[in-house]
């Protein structure tokens, strides 16, 4: 490559300031000498200036206001509130957050759940099954009646005795029995 | 990016950990050494309409016997290991034998035994929440009848 090739190339960015010092020294040292690479800088600064002066007069003709007005007004509308909500569940059902919320909530209800191993009878009383739960019943021949109450949740294990044996009084006790 | 996928990770991790947790603790609920158990012997009647005082805390319970009068007879408390048996004198001749099974799921299996003399009168065996309790009644006594409150709480 010759020392004009690599001079006509660099001339553009030497116009536009963007070599170093050494090299901007090289450049001009070599146009000043060159006629050829001289024409080349004339041409290329003269483009440069026929472009400036022709976006400088199309930029003037454009109309700025309207659209700074538009912006203006978009700034002070109040929002609707459907777009507030929309916003919103837009940023709810954003990746991350799903992301996040899955297995926060799996581990939540995972601890939840096993909490009632470390503290057993944690939970409200009256969720649960305290009914007493009866495995195996024999009376040796008597009656016998289970009867569970809801309001105390009590369950009750209730023997109709024999008669023989006992007073009278006793037997009247025993005979009407609970009322439930 | 990176850093929300360490992030996540993490996370999972931690679910994962969790579940092993709640898997070990279920498999390990800890059995109790013994069991207290209580017994209070109450003479239900229609005689009168007393209600003695110390039997306030079971009013709730009782009350559905309809029975008019309710007085305390006998309250007995006593630590029975597991597998063990404890028998509690009962008025009237009768002794209540009470054996702690097991203890799952907060509860506790009683096998309990009323015997009248020698003569057996109730074979039950009953799972009751953990300090909850049961009514074993019917036995007359002295113009009334027995009513037998059987709780248990695990230790």
């Amino acid at each position: 490559m010759t020392s004009c090739e690599n001079t006509r190339e660099s001339i553009g960015r030497w116009l536009d300031g963007e070599l170093s010092a050494a090299e901007s020294e090289a450049v001009r040292g070599h146009v000043s000498a060159c006629a050829v690479c001289d024409e080349t800088r004339r041409q290329l600064e003269k483009i440069g200036a026929t472009l400036k002066s022709v976006l400088a007069t199309e930029a003037a003709r454009v109309e700025l206001t309207p659209f700074w007005r538009e912006v203006q007004s978009r700034i002070n509308r109040k929002r609707a509130w459907y777009e507030d909500l929309l916003d919103w569940s837009r940023g709810l059902l954003a990746a991350p957050r799903v992301a996040w919320a899955v297995p926060t909530v799996i581990a939540l209800l995972l601890g939840l759940f096993s909490l009632d191993s470390y503290w057993p009878g944690w939970r409200i009383r009256g969720s649960r099954n305290s009914f007493a739960a009866v495995d195996s019943i024999d009376a040796h021949g008597r009656s016998v009646a289970l009867l569970r109450e809801n309001e105390t949740k009590t369950t009750v294990i209730w023997l109709y005795e024999d008669q023989e044996g006992e007073n009278e009084t006793a037997e009247e006790a025993s005979k009407s029995g609970p009322a439930f | 990016m990176k850093r929300l996928k360490k992030l996540l990770s993490l996370v999972l991790l931690f679910s994962l950990a969790s579940v092993a947790a709640a898997a070990s603790g279920g498999a390990a609920e800890k059995t109790p050494q013994s069991v207290q158990v209580r017994i209070r012997t109450i003479l239900a009647g229609n005689k009168s309409d007393e209600f003695d005082a110390k039997l306030k805390d079971m009013e709730a319970q009782l009350k559905p016997l309809k029975y008019r009068s309710y007085r305390s007879l006998k309250d007995d408390g006593q630590s029975v290991p597991w597998q063990g048996t404890r028998t509690f004198e009962i008025p009237g001749g009768r002794s209540l034998t009470v054996a702690p099974q097991e203890f799952q799921n907060n509860r506790v299996a009683l096998k309990v035994r009323l015997t009248e003399g020698e003569k057996p009168v109730l074979d039950t065996t009953v799972r009751i929440t953990n300090k909850g309790s049961f009514i074993l009644g019917g036995p007359p006594h002295e113009g009334g009848t027995l009513v037998l409150s059987i709780s248990a709480a695990a230790q």
